[in-house]
């Protein structure tokens, strides 16, 4: 469905995304997972037809969506800001979207505009910010287009609505199953729905798995400092934290299975999997706390 | 940093558990159709290709078998593999236990097979007097 070689995007002399590559199968639902400034946004947008590539290779549907007519006719992005007309009430709006996509299901529509209580006669600028994320949910569900990217689709929902927001997102896909990208910062949130994780980091496609691969794919190790430094020193050392005296505890990354009987000296730890995510990312040595400690230095 | 349990185990394999608990409580006899992955999926709001794995494992363990366009069914034994493995693998965790805490009280190994062997007396003894 969506496959890139070498794609980098440059707003100027500021570089969003270089070299990425990655290639995202028919009829999966894909997590886009990142760090604030990561490049998601920008690589979403790309795969969409909204922004110009700046150099590598981007296909979607076998087609350049910049330029494709089939892409966009394919296709829906949904993020908060979405420039709907402002003259137009929330049924009208519905109405034009259904001249666009031919997919479009009507009664789903209004079934979900009436479980969600958003008034048909209301005007978009006059919704609170939770209650324009859910139309604009509603909107992707009812297009049941091929392709369908929700940039951070949750914004400003309440718990109950996003918890229905993802059983929606689920059932809908099972009853109509497309491409589907979902960008968020709640991980925890969206695991369960999601076939693979894609982790932008550094501009460029830093992961692509499953999420039961990314958890395995950390561990946490307690234990005697040496035993455990040992240990770290064999694998990818993410973190450290030698704050009582005679232990230690490490998050490391493991290339292939551990056979935690083999260190029987070490307490082994998985992470969920938004932990991983965040160590796996986590360029600054030493986090938060080494900041605190070099001002209090000064 | 937070450190989570041992038993935070990947959805799929949880799914294969349920799905085991189910055969065992009587809820699917063999050859019954077991639920299917978009079933699964709705059950319990994860994505189909999780649940597919769940049920993949217990084909490959013998105790679902396909049945081509028609989906999956429970084996006529799918019942005596699950309590056997069950079984196997509850020992093994059992064992491993008494070995980590005779190593960590200095109990050297041949006394560990004495304690068994007078376990398995007692055990033998109590029978004996029922």
């Amino acid at each position: 469905m969506i496959e890139c070689k070498k794609l980098s995007k440059k707003y100027r002399s500021h570089s969003a995304l270089s070299n990425l590559n990655c290639t995202i199968q028919e009829n999966t639902i894909t997590g886009v997972i990142g760090r604030n400034g990561a490049g998601k946004t920008t690589f979403m947008k790309l795969i969409a037809g909204y922004l110009k590539k700046t150099s590598g290779e981007l296909h979607v549907m076998e087609e350049n969506p910049f330029t494709s007519l089939k892409v966009s006719a394919n296709s829906i992005f949904i993020d908060d800001q979405m420039s709907l007309p402002t003259s137009l009430n929330l049924k009208e709006l519905l109405n034009s979207f259904a001249r666009f996509y031919p997919n479009w299901n009507e009664p789903l529509a209004n079934e979900l505009m009436t479980y969600f209580q958003l008034p048909q006669k209301a005007y978009m600028q006059n919704l609170s910010k939770g209650m324009r994320s859910t139309f604009q949910a509603i909107i992707g569900f009812a297009a049941r287009c091929p392709l369908t990217i929700y940039d951070e689709p949750t914004t400003g929902m309440d718990a109950a609505v996003r918890k229905d927001f993802y059983r929606a997102l689920l059932k809908d896909y099972l009853a109509f199953p497309r491409t589907i990208l979902l960008s968020s910062h709640h991980l925890e949130e969206i695991e369960n729905l999601l076939e693979n994780v894609l982790i932008i980091h550094d501009q460029k496609a830093f992961m692509h798995l499953s999420v039961s691969e990314l958890k395995e794919s950390v561990v946490a190790v307690k234990g005697e400092k040496a035993a455990v430094n040992e240990f770290a020193s064999m694998h990818n050392k993410l973190s450290i934290n030698e704050s009582f005296p005679g232990m230690a505890m490490a998050v490391v990354q493991v290339n292939n299975y551990i056979r935690r009987e083999n260190f029987p000296h070490l307490t082994f730890s998985n992470l969920t999997a938004n932990e991983a995510f965040i160590y796996l990312t986590d360029s600054r040595e030493g986090g938060i706390d080494r900041v605190f400690e070099r001002s209090e230095l000064d | 940093m937070k450190f989570y349990e041992e038993s935070d185990l990947p959805i799929y394999i949880q799914v294969a558990e349920w799905l085991e608990n189910e055969i065992l409580r009587g809820q699917f006899e063999p050859d019954d159709k077991i639920y299917s992955q978009y079933q699964l999926a709705d059950l319990f709001t994860i994505n189909p290709a999780t649940a597919g794995k769940g049920l993949t494992i217990l084909f490959d363990h013998d105790i679902l078998y396909k049945k081509r366009g028609l989906g999956m069914f429970v084996t006529p034994h799918a019942r005596s593999v699950i309590l056997s493995k069950r079984k196997n693998e509850k020992l093994t965790l059992l064992v491993n236990g008494i070995v980590d805490e005779a190593e960590r009280l200095e109990v050297p190994f041949d006394e560990l097979i004495d304690m068994l062997k007078s376990a398995k007396m007692k055990t033998q003894g109590r029978d004996k007097n029922d």
